[in-house]
């Protein structure tokens, strides 16, 4: 079990970081999400798979014996919702960006890079700055 | 006339000026009452970081009471001469504050006994310091010189600090007085010898010891009575008493012993033939400081008790010529308005009283017979002929005596009386009582002690018993000799005469060949360095910063891959990883091949349609392989989500289809790098895990949940009992992520609203 468990999460984190690294925006985004979903299978993966029988005390009885380890679900549950808001944030501010930027490619967001005039930090080459300058002129 | 507040001109009235000045009047008469009363060494402390054991531990010993003589001594005609030479100057009253508080700093830092308390001490005379050299704030030179002081001052504090917390480690205790007992028992371990190197360079650069000289002259911008405090009498000597402290200590080391002989003398060399280089009267008898200084750490490094009793008289003795001497050349400066000796001459008709406190200071320079400078002069001679002093000890001595003698005489005689050259002096005049009375009596001092040296005997033994513990009674006395000194100074003294006529011409030639020096001086080496630094942060800003976002986020991840693969390899031996358990149902597997397959067509997908729903399997299969392993509420969680998600996602598509942008950027699938490096973190996350999960499993916490689920929180579904008792703070934080990121999209998603219709996003 270990094993296959292993290898989904490899595959899931190299898909999520080969995204994040995409020059399109969105796909930067899905990778992001899978990053997530990888994160919480991680961690319940830390937490050991001891049992395949959710951890409910039966009726009648006090002590929780011979079920899943809790608290890892616990944290995972937690987690599940902070990486649904964080994807859901990223795509709104995804969308303001494209719908200002007009443009989904990373390369092309340059407004907090160095100006080509900038006397300390010039662009890295000439190539670098045929973004018009400033962004409300592309407005 | 009795004016408190400043008067009109800006300056201050003479009770705030004479309250300021009591200052160090009553800490001198404090200081000589308790001298006279109390048996030495005293020693008081308070528990103040009782935790690191920190206390503020002060210990006044023979060496602590010279020092704190010459500080409330010399500050006293400090605090009177800058009340005349700065008078009606608006910033006299901020000069008064500061120069307190750099003499509390002061005997804080010669009475500390304890490394840390001592440290404290040192670098707030460094901040004093720069804040004093930068006085005249509107000027750049000035600003640059306090800069430069205090950017070696303050490096060498932070290679000090480096050198007492490893000495303190080293020896087991931060007083100072038990290391000094300490220390030449202990073996020599490379800990040891870092801290004394550290330890050289901190005081080396408070001392402007060679390679450290160049800032002192520079220093020479502070307002003369500050540069007459500061860099003749007390803070320069801090090194000298650093290292004359911990002599007892690192006496028998032959690094510390050659270092300090070895830097001592090529900067008493260096320093007096700088001095020829200078037509500027302060920055003349700077360049002599920093000679002297040199001469005084080579004698601290010289063994014997000889080298102590000399240490001790020419501290003293300095203080006692120099002070005045910068005093006399801040009078010049005052009563003509320059200081470059080209324009200056036959002063002493102007200047009589400056003429007269000028000649008796420079003959305490000069070593003259009847001044405490000749007595110096005769104890050094003993002391080096005791020691074994190498040659270029020796020669560097005799170079220091003899042009002491020629600045002694271009200070004393040059501006004074008539020379060959340029004569003209404009309207000189001389300056207040304030302004000559200081010189005077602290000259005075100098020729008193010189006639009766049986004053300072007291004195300069108890300073002489601190440095050298081991001896029982140090066997000597000050007395007036005229045996083979004064053979050797009447040597000394032709060729300082010689010297002194010949100024101009060496001084030209001085000048061509220092020139070239000049470009590949230390002076210029610092510059270069400073300058570099802007630089290379432009250039690394350059290199990090390159504007491609897909850039920044493969140097986050090949960071993180190179933490966690260098963390393995580090570990490498001593991991086990997991043996092969059992190949599990169909469930779990089917679940794992969903998610495995979703990852693999979220990459492979351009259009953003299929790429959402490879996503979306990413999830479902996530949630499915709960439900197979025993956790059907994160499943449902991972069920619910993972389906409002695709909705969001499928209206943000939608937002983008009017955009005209539903299809994906038309960039290659196959990326060989961002694979790659993509491979690298997935495999160290995933041996990570591997790794972790083999280990032992500490089952404490969840066994405490099984536990006391149920009688404590009457909830039988452990998970659930967990997230809204046992860590229902953690879900309260988790509620309030949610809505803050609610909070954060509404104004964005409003400000898309315009665009007809309605319904963007969640």
């Amino acid at each position: 079990m270990t094993a296959v468990l292993a290898a989904t999460i490899f595959a899931t984190v190299t898909a999520g970081v080969y995204l994040a690294m995409s020059r399109d925006v969105f796909r930067c985004v899905i990778g992001l999400a899978l990053l997530g979903a990888a994160a919480n299978l991680v961690l319940f993966a830390a937490g050991r798979l001891v049992s395949p029988l959710p951890a409910v005390v039966p009726v009648g009885e006090i002590l929780l014996t011979d079920a899943a380890n809790p608290l890892p679900q616990a944290l995972v549950l937690t987690a599940i919702v902070i990486g649904f808001a964080l994807v859901c944030y990223s795509l709104v501010l995804l969308l303001r960006l494209m719908r200002d930027a007009r443009t989904d490619d990373a390369l092309a967001l340059r407004y907090a890079e160095p100006r080509p005039d900038d006397p300390v930090k010039p662009p890295a080459s000439a190539a670098d700055c045929d973004v018009a300058w400033p962004p409300e002129d592309r407005a | 006339m009795a004016a408190v507040t400043e008067d009109r001109r800006g300056g201050l009235g003479w009770v705030e000026r004479g309250l300021f000045t009591a200052l160090p009047t009553l800490a001198l008469g404090l200081v000589v009452w308790k001298l006279a009363l109390l048996e030495l060494p005293l020693s008081v402390s308070w528990s103040w970081v009782p935790a690191l054991g920190i206390d503020l531990a002060f210990r006044v010993d023979g060496l602590s009471a010279l020092m704190l003589l010459m500080i409330t001594g010399v500050g006293t005609a400090v605090f009177v001469y800058a009340g005349g030479y700065l008078a009606g100057h608006p910033g006299l009253r901020r000069l008064y504050v500061l120069l307190s508080l750099f003499m509390l700093a002061m005997i804080g830092c010669v009475t500390a006994d304890h490394l840390v308390v001592l440290f404290m001490f040192w670098e707030a005379t460094s901040v004093l310091s720069f804040l004093l050299v930068g006085f005249d704030h509107e000027r750049t030179d000035s600003r640059k010189s306090a800069q430069q002081a205090l950017m070696i001052t303050g490096t060498g504090g932070l290679a000090l600090l480096g050198g007492f917390i490893m000495l303190g480690q080293a020896s087991g205790t931060y007083v100072i007085s038990e290391i000094v007992d300490v220390l030449p028992s202990l073996a020599a371990t490379p800990e040891l010898t870092a801290a004394l190197v550290l330890i050289l360079i901190g005081a080396f650069t408070k001392s402007a010891q060679f390679p450290f000289h160049f800032w002192l002259p520079n220093a020479m911008a502070a307002p003369t009575p500050v540069s007459a405090y500061l860099h003749s009498a007390t803070m320069v000597k801090l090194g000298v008493y650093l290292l004359a402290r911990l002599d007892p200590g690192f006496g028998e080391w032959p690094l510390w012993e050659w270092g300090l002989k070895g830097a001592g003398s090529i900067t008493a060399a260096w320093g007096m033939v700088l001095a020829l280089r200078e037509r500027d009267l302060k920055r003349i008898l700077a360049w002599s400081t920093v000679a002297t200084l040199g001469t005084l750490v080579t004698l601290v490094g010289l063994r014997g008790e000889g080298a102590t009793v000399a240490v001790g008289t020419l501290l003293l003795a300095h203080a006692l010529y120099k002070a005045p001497l910068f005093f006399v050349a801040g009078n010049i400066d005052h009563g003509t308005g320059t200081r470059v000796i080209d324009h200056l001459g036959n002063l002493r008709h102007a200047m009589p009283w400056t003429a007269a406190a000028a000649l008796l200071a420079g003959a305490s320079m000069a070593g003259m017979p009847l001044s405490f400078g000749y007595v110096v002069k005769d104890v050094i001679l003993e002391a080096k002929s005791a020691g074994d002093v190498f040659a270029f000890a020796k020669a560097a001595n005799t170079v220091f005596g003899a042009v002491a003698v020629a600045v002694a005489g271009v200070a004393a005689v040059r501006v004074f009386w008539r020379h060959p050259g340029v004569n003209e002096t404009c309207e000189a005049h001389e300056g207040g009582p304030a302004l000559v009375a200081p010189p005077l009596l602290l000259a005075l001092a100098g020729i008193t002690l010189g006639t009766f040296p049986f004053f300072a005997q007291e004195l300069i033994a108890g300073a002489t018993g601190a440095m050298t513990p081991d001896a029982e009674a140090v066997a000597f006395s000050l007395a007036l000799e005229f045996g083979p000194a004064l053979l050797s100074l009447l040597a000394t003294f032709a060729v300082g005469v010689v010297v002194y006529l010949l100024w101009d011409p060496l001084h030209a030639r001085f000048e061509r060949a220092a020139r070239r020096v000049g470009r590949i001086g230390m002076a210029a080496q610092f510059e270069r360095a400073l300058s570099w630094i802007p630089r290379s942060a432009a250039a690394s800003t350059r290199a990090l910063q390159t504007g491609r976002l897909p850039a920044y986020v493969a140097l986050a991840a090949g960071t993180i891959v190179i933490a966690l693969a260098a963390a393995l390899v580090a570990d490498w031996p001593s991991l086990y990883w997991p043996s092969a358990d059992g190949w599990p149902g169909g469930g779990p597997v089917g679940a794992c091949a969903l998610i495995v397959f979703g990852a693999v067509a979220a990459v492979l997908q351009r259009d953003r349609l299929v790429l959402l729903l490879a996503a979306g399997l990413v999830g479902y299969g996530s949630g499915l392989l709960f439900l197979f392993t025993g956790a059907p509420d994160v499943a449902y969680t991972q069920f619910t989500v993972e389906t409002v998600f695709v909705i969001v996602v499928a209206s943000v598509l939608l937002a983008l289809n009017r955009q005209h942008r539903a299809a994906g950027l038309a960039e290659p699938l196959w990326r060989p790098g961002a694979f790659m490096l993509a491979v690298g973190f997935g495999a160290a996350v995933t041996a990570l895990l591997l790794v972790a999960t083999a280990g032992s499993f500490d089952t404490a916490l969840s066994q405490f949940f099984a536990e006391r689920s149920v009688p404590d929180a009457y909830g039988r579904n452990v998970v659930n009992v967990i997230l809204v008792d046992f860590r229902a703070l953690d879900t309260l934080g988790e509620i309030t992520v949610v809505l803050l990121s609610l909070i954060a999209a509404v104004p964005l998603l409003q400000a898309l609203r315009p665009a007809r219709d309605k319904g963007d996003g969640a």
